[in-house]
Parts: C-alpha cells; structure tokens; sequence
C-alpha cells in the first residue's frame, strides 16, 4: 500500500513539482491559550547576561524567545522592559578582552565592557516579561518593591506596586514562574557572609501565594526549579588548589605552618582560607570547598594572598567572602533541595507544567551537544553561561527555552516548535 | 577530557558524498539509465565498457562510440526534529558525462577505452543554515577512465576486463563551532586505481545474463588544503589561514549481476540486482598536517552497511527506428541509523526511469533518458553531533546521448 501511494506521489511530483516538500508543521496550543503570556521571575526571566541587562540580552531572554514561538499558534505581543542601549542602567558589563597581571603576563578574560548607561527612570508601560534581576520568592509579593529594585521601578505600575499584582493586570492566560535563585544565591556569592537564605517555610509560603494569584483567573502556566547554584562557573572556575609551589617554596610553608598541621607539597596545594571557627582563624581548604570567580586574581598570585608572605613570614589567607567551605555548600544545597521538593508539589497541586532545571544543569555539566556545538558549564569555552558566570548566553537560553517548550509541550499537549540554538550566539572571542 | 571531544567535534568533517553519493545512480549510458540502469545482461555498444566488459566483445559492428551527459537537478528539503525549522539545498545542476569508444581487433575481441564520470555530486546548503556546522557546501568530481579487453569465448560466453584509473577532487565548506565561530574550508585531490571485470552469457537466444564485478578503489588525498578564516585573533594561530591535511575514502567494490529475457522480438524483459560493498566505509578520518592542542585530527564514524539495490526493466521496440524503455528500482541507504549527515542525503530511495532511442540512419541512435529518484521521507539523526530531523529529497536527470556504430 504504502509504495502504491508513493508511486502515486512521484506520479503528481512529476507533473507538478520539482521541489521536495513536507507536511506543514502542526502548530498546535492544545489545551493551553498563549494569548496573553507574562514572565515572572529573576535576572534569568529578564535576560539577564554578561554581568548586566541590556537590549541585546534582553531579546535574547527565555521568555521572549517562547514568545517568539507562541506568536504562531495565537501568542500575542510581548512587551518587555527593553532598554535603549547596550550597557544597562547599573555599571558593571563585561566582555571577553586581554588584560595585563601583575606579573605582567597578558591573557585573555572578562574585562569591564563600558558605555553609556540608560536612565533609571520608568519607562511608563506595562510590561509581558517581569523577570526583575535580584528579585527572591517574597520580592514578587513585597508592595514597594520598586521604590528598592531599580529594574522594577522601569516598569512598575505604581512605586507601591507589586510583580505579582501587575502580572495580574495584565490579564494573563499564561505565565512562566522560575523564582528562588536568588532566595540561596545571596548567600552563596558573598560566600555565606553578606546574605541569608530564606527559610523554607517562607519560601513555600511566597511561592504558594504566587501561584495562588497567577491561577486565580484560571491562567495555566509552567514552573522551574532551581539548579544547584554551586556548579555554575562562578564557583567552579578557580581552583581551591592553584596554590602551585616549588620545592623551596613548599618548604619554606612547611617550616612556618607544619607545626600547626599544615602541609605542602611540591605542585598543586589548597590555598589558605579564613575561618573564624579555627582556633588560629585560618586554615587549608579542603576538597569539595569551593573559591568564588570574584577572588582578586592579582592578590593570589603577587601578594601571596592564600598562602604566606615570605618577606614578613605572615599567613594572608583568603578572606572569607571569598569562599564557600563545605559547611555554606551544605547549607545552600540543602535550601536547594528543599525549595525543589516545594516547587515540585506546588506544580502538581497547580496542575502547572513543570521544568526541572536541577537536572537540566547536571546533564549541562556533562555536556550536552545540538546541532553539533556542545553545552558545558565550563567558563567561557563552554557556550551556555555568560562571562559573570552566573546568567547564561543567548545560545544558553534559548536552550532554557526548548526546556520550557517540551514541558509545557508535554503538560499540555501542545505541539510548540523549539528553536535551534545554533541561531543564538554565545560569547564573541575577540 | 571534554575539551578533547568538544574539540573532535569540531572537525566532524565527512565527505562521504563522495562515495555515497545519493547519486551513485550510474549514468553511464541513456540506455542503460532508459531501462531502470540495468546494463549488465545487454550489449548497448561502446557503453559496455562501463556496465559489463564481457559484454563489449558481443558488439555487432566493428566499431562503435558512444556519448552523453545527464543534468542533476537535486533538492533536499529538511525540518529539524521539534522544530518548524525548515531548511532546502540551493544544489547546483550536476552534469556527468561519459564517452567510450571500441573496436574489434579480431572477431571475437574488442578492446575499447572510457571515460565517465561514476562518482559526482554537489550539495549546497544556505550558509547559516542550521546545519552549517556539520556541512554547508560541498562538491565532488572524479573522472574515470577505463582501458577495456574483451574476449568472447564463444557464441555464449563473452569476458572481459578493464584497468580504471580515477581522478577525483573535493571540496567542502563547513562552520567551526563556537567559542571559535569560524569558517573552514578544505579540497584536495587525488587518483586511484582499480579494475572492472564481467563475465556475459547468452545461453539461448532469448536469454542474456551478465555478471561485472568493480573493485574497491581508495581514494587516498595526501596533500589536501585547509583554510580557516573568521578565526577570532584569539585562536589565530591554531587556526592557521592555510594548512594541509590528508584523508582516505574507499569507494565500494560493486557486484552486479542481471538476466535479461525476450519474449519476443519487441519485448525484452530485465532484472537486475547491485550488491554495494559500502561496509567499506567504517569511518573517516580527517588528519591534520599540523596539529595543536585547539586542532585535532579526527575519527568520524560512518559505520555503512552493504546494500542490495534491486532494478526491473523493460525495453520495447516500436519500430526499427524507435525503442520505448522504462525501469524502476529500490535503493536503500547504507547509512547507519546513528550516522546520517546532511552533506549526502542518502535515504531509501525509490525511482523510476523512462528512456527513448531513435534511430533516423543505420548505425545511428540518438538516446534520450529520464530518471526521477524519490528520497523516501525519514526521521534521521547524527547522533555525534545530535543533529537531526524529517528529510525528504527529490532529484531530476534528464540525459541526451548519441551511439555510432560502423
């Protein structure tokens, strides 16, 4: 049967056309309605890349790139708080470029990439995409949280406003929800010393009450989780035991600190950390212990910052906002874990589609390949995260994207076209 | 580790379309290709050479030559697996040619000489394609030529056997992966050798049957060039503008065996079957002259499995001054399941052919041909480089030939 209408397909093809074609694509909502699509969330929503939000990553931004999709089968427009210019409204945005050490040794990394900024100012509209950086779980319910989060305040209705509430007036048929990044992110990029992890307790009340509102006039939706913050390249990148020592220098360690415990060997040591609960308020780290991509390189390696001056003899060990020991890690991944297993039974009870970005990132730490370019999390070679290490490239949220659109494919029973992310660029070598 | 496969990857370079060819259709006599490209039961004159030299010995006059060309018209529609992504090749015409020219020498041996061009094809995809990173362009020539011997035993069984020597060039264009976002290009040639042997027996005088064996050849290009351009001033110097690489591909050893029977003096009916050693192609492997730590040789898998190509055809004489031919046949792709790349679309192919001769003066044909290949739809993958989704292809050959035999 099948070869009779094949021969029945060439005999039409020979009469009518020279071009091979394929059935169309079967665009297709299902039980979902992408008419009025709002995102909520953080600096991952709003696009957040290189250190800064700026118009280019703005485009690029997961909620835009759905969009993009959801406009062929009944999306609408999505309006997102775009700024004028590439630098953002706070200082800070970096590009890949050459600076020079201080051992006068030239390589290349994340330099500062500067221009003129955007006002912070309102930019007097209502907005689709509400990912505002910085925001954590009880920011998107705080009245006022505009008067505090400058990207807010951009397109906040009024200054006592809230995300939730503005979501709301935007009459939403669906939304995206990927929030509590930054409920444990805090804490984990001031090494455990300039933040404090939202309790479990708030954290699944915030959340239950986001979603409670987001539903209330029957929107349908999909939630995320929160990756393991500790594996991105912020916290992987340098290494806890890039203190490489001679021989002599091993020694001469050895001889100032053996008698505390201490031990170095020829090659590869951990460096010399801060830690207030020793008894002499440093030691060695340890493996698993982790040192933040913010650590000043230079001190590391021309004012024996991690390890001992040979000049005076003194120990100048890594301050602590520096690091995060296994203690912090613990503490992080067990937020983590608990933050999960809430937003896992708010998905169920929701019935909302659900993107597990927990296991995403694992399956990105060990490589993932489309279109033959490959995923890691590696800093900078590895395509997905941006040059802070943190937010990704647009190659990395577009793959956020297809995440988004397979699951809400599956909830749903939709048929939303994903994107190839070889059209999304990641970083620019110079 | 990673950085040793992400960097492989990179140079997931493949140029099997120089031995798949989606076109390994043999377009080496307008006869031939008129009747489903069953040539090895029939002498058609000079063309046998190709087809079946046992055969040549057979020809009814003392001298006969024999040429043509065929234009390919080719296109490849793909949409990437979830995707409503649709790309289509902008594939230029190709044009394979052949000419062979016999004579006999005695009676019951001809020797003749060919030149055809077996192995042949372009592909052209846009170059931001979304497969631009495992091809964007490439195209191959080879020109075989084939001094032919052949003996006929008796009245019923003819041998015959031929030295090939084969030029061939490449030339392929391809995207380097990010972070290194770059352009690479390489070509090269080279030239093999090999043989082509058949056995022809006509053991009544309504049945022909023809056996041809060609072997393996191994198109080994030694001095090939690279050139990488678009490299960030970064990575320059791993990436040099120029280079040189070598690289081996087998092309298949052929065995083709057909029995032709006519039923009267108008209607010959023919079969044929192909047997195509492509198990030859297990991998290929692009070795970089000079390699550093950024550009590393590489092993692609290819892993091809033999196939069996099956032909049915049928030659009916209207009048002494026109032939009607009609065929058709099944290709399936050698392709691994894991393996398929878009610089050859080789799927399971199904075509038909149409073929016309007329004879205006004795000795003269003029020989028209038709062939429509349909590449079956299929959801097909490379999984080195997770590249994959819904192919579909369809090619047009139009030949015109002209036969002189005196």
């Amino acid at each position: 049967m099948k070869y009779r209408y094949l021969l029945y397909i060439m005999i039409i093809g020979l009469l009518f056309s020279c071009k091979p074609e394929l059935d169309e694509y079967a665009y297709d909502s299902g039980s979902a309605d992408f008419s009025t699509y709002v995102s909520l969330g953080n600096s991952l929503t709003a696009g957040y890349m290189n250190g800064s939000l700026y118009r280019t990553s703005q485009l690029n931004s997961f909620p835009s790139i759905l969009a993009g999709q959801f406009a062929k089968m009944g999306g609408g427009a999505f309006e997102q708080p775009l700024m004028e210019g590439e630098y953002g409204i706070i200082a800070g945005k970096l590009k890949l470029g050459y600076s020079t050490d201080c051992l006068g040794a030239t390589s290349l990394g994340p330099v500062p990439d500067d221009g003129a900024l955007d006002p912070i100012a309102s930019i007097g509209k209502m907005v689709n995409n509400m990912g505002v950086p910085g925001a954590k779980s009880g920011h998107l319910l705080f009245p006022g949280y505009a008067q505090f989060n400058p990207y807010f305040a951009r397109f906040a209705s009024d200054p006592n406003a809230t995300v939730v509430g503005d979501a709301m007036a935007m009459n939403p048929t669906f939304f995206t929800l990927w929030i509590g990044n930054n409920d444990v992110l805090g804490y984990g990029t001031s090494g455990g010393v300039g933040d404090t992890i939202t309790s479990q307790t708030w954290f699944a009340g915030y959340v239950q009450t986001i979603v409670e509102t987001l539903t209330s006039a029957g929107a349908k939706g999909a939630i995320a989780n929160i990756p393991d913050i500790t594996n991105v390249p912020f916290f992987t990148t340098v290494p806890p035991n890039g203190l490489v020592l001679n021989q002599e220098q091993a020694a001469a360690l050895n001889a100032a600190l053996g008698s505390l415990g201490f031990q170095f060997a020829e090659g590869p040591n951990y460096f010399i950390i801060q830690d207030a609960s020793s008894q002499i308020g440093f030691r060695q780290m340890v493996e698993g212990e982790l040192l933040l991509l913010t650590v000043p390189q230079d001190a590391l390696k021309c004012e024996y910052m991690g390890a001992v001056n040979p000049n005076t003899g003194a120990p100048n060990p890594i301050p602590q906002q520096y690091v995060l020991t296994l203690d912090q890690i613990d503490q992080i991944e067990n937020a983590i874990t608990g933050y999960n297993a809430t937003i896992s039974a708010i998905a169920t009870n929701f019935n909302l589609a659900f993107v597990d970005f927990n296991a995403i990132l694992k399956e990105v730490e060990e490589g993932i390949i489309a279109d033959g370019e490959t995923l890691t999390t590696e800093f900078v070679t590895g395509n997905a995260f941006s040059l802070d290490g943190i937010h990704l490239t647009a190659k990395g949220y577009a793959y956020v994207a297809n995440e988004f659109i397979k699951a809400i494919n599956m909830k749903y029973g939709s048929n939303v076209p994903m994107v190839s992310i070889t059209n999304y660029e990641a970083l620019e070598l110079p | 580790m990673r950085k040793i496969i992400t960097l492989t990857l990179l140079f997931a370079l493949g140029i099997q379309v120089l031995i798949a060819g989606g076109y390994q259709v043999r377009l080496q006599g307008q006869k031939q290709t008129g009747i489903g490209l069953i040539g090895t039961p029939f002498n058609y004159g000079a063309s046998s050479i190709f087809y079946n030299p046992g055969s040549l010995s057979f020809m009814k006059d003392d001298y006969s030559f024999s040429g043509g060309v065929s234009g390919i018209f080719s296109n490849v529609i793909f949409r990437a697996q979830n995707s409503d992504y649709e790309a289509t090749t902008d594939n230029p015409t190709g044009t394979p040619f052949y000419f062979y020219g016999a004579g006999k020498v005695i009676d019951d041996m001809a020797v003749g000489i060919g030149v055809y061009t077996p192995f042949g094809s372009s592909t052209k995809w846009a170059d931001d394609w979304a497969g631009r990173n495992l091809i964007q362009e490439i195209s191959l020539q080879t020109i075989f030529i084939q001094p032919t011997v052949s003996y006929k035993l008796s009245d019923k069984i003819g041998l015959g056997a031929g030295l090939t020597i084969a030029t061939g060039s490449v030339d392929l264009r391809r995207r380097i992966v990010p972070p290194v976002d770059g352009q690479f290009q390489m070509e090269g040639n080279t030239t093999a050798i090999g043989f082509n042997a058949g056995l022809y027996l006509n053991p009544i005088e309504k049945l022909k049957i023809g056996v041809d064996y060609r072997s393996k050849m191994t198109m080994k290009i030694d001095d090939g060039s690279t050139s990488f351009t678009e490299i960030p001033t970064a990575l320059s110097d791993n990436f040099p503008a120029s280079g040189n690489f070598s690289a081996e591909l087998p092309l298949p050893a052929n065995l083709d065996a057909g029995i032709a029977y006519a039923f009267n003096e108008k209607l010959t009916l023919a079969v044929e079957m192909n047997l195509v050693f492509w198990s030859a192609y297990d991998s290929l492997i692009i070795d970089f002259k000079e390699n550093n730590e950024q550009l590393v040789d590489s092993r692609n898998p290819r892993e091809y499995d033999n196939s069996l190509i099956l032909r049915l055809g049928g030659e009916y004489k209207i009048s002494d001054k026109l032939v009607a031919r009609a065929g058709i046949y099944y290709d399936p792709t050698p392709t691994n399941e894991d393996y398929f790349t878009p610089e050859t679309v080789s799927l399971n192919t199904f075509a038909f052919t149409l073929g016309l001769s007329v004879m205006p003066v004795e000795g003269l044909s003029i020989d028209l041909s038709y062939l429509q290949l349909e590449g079956l739809e299929d959801d097909r993958m490379y999984t080195p480089d997770n590249f994959g989704g819904t192919y579909h292809a369809r090619t047009f050959i139009p030949g015109i030939g002209v036969s002189y035999s005196f």
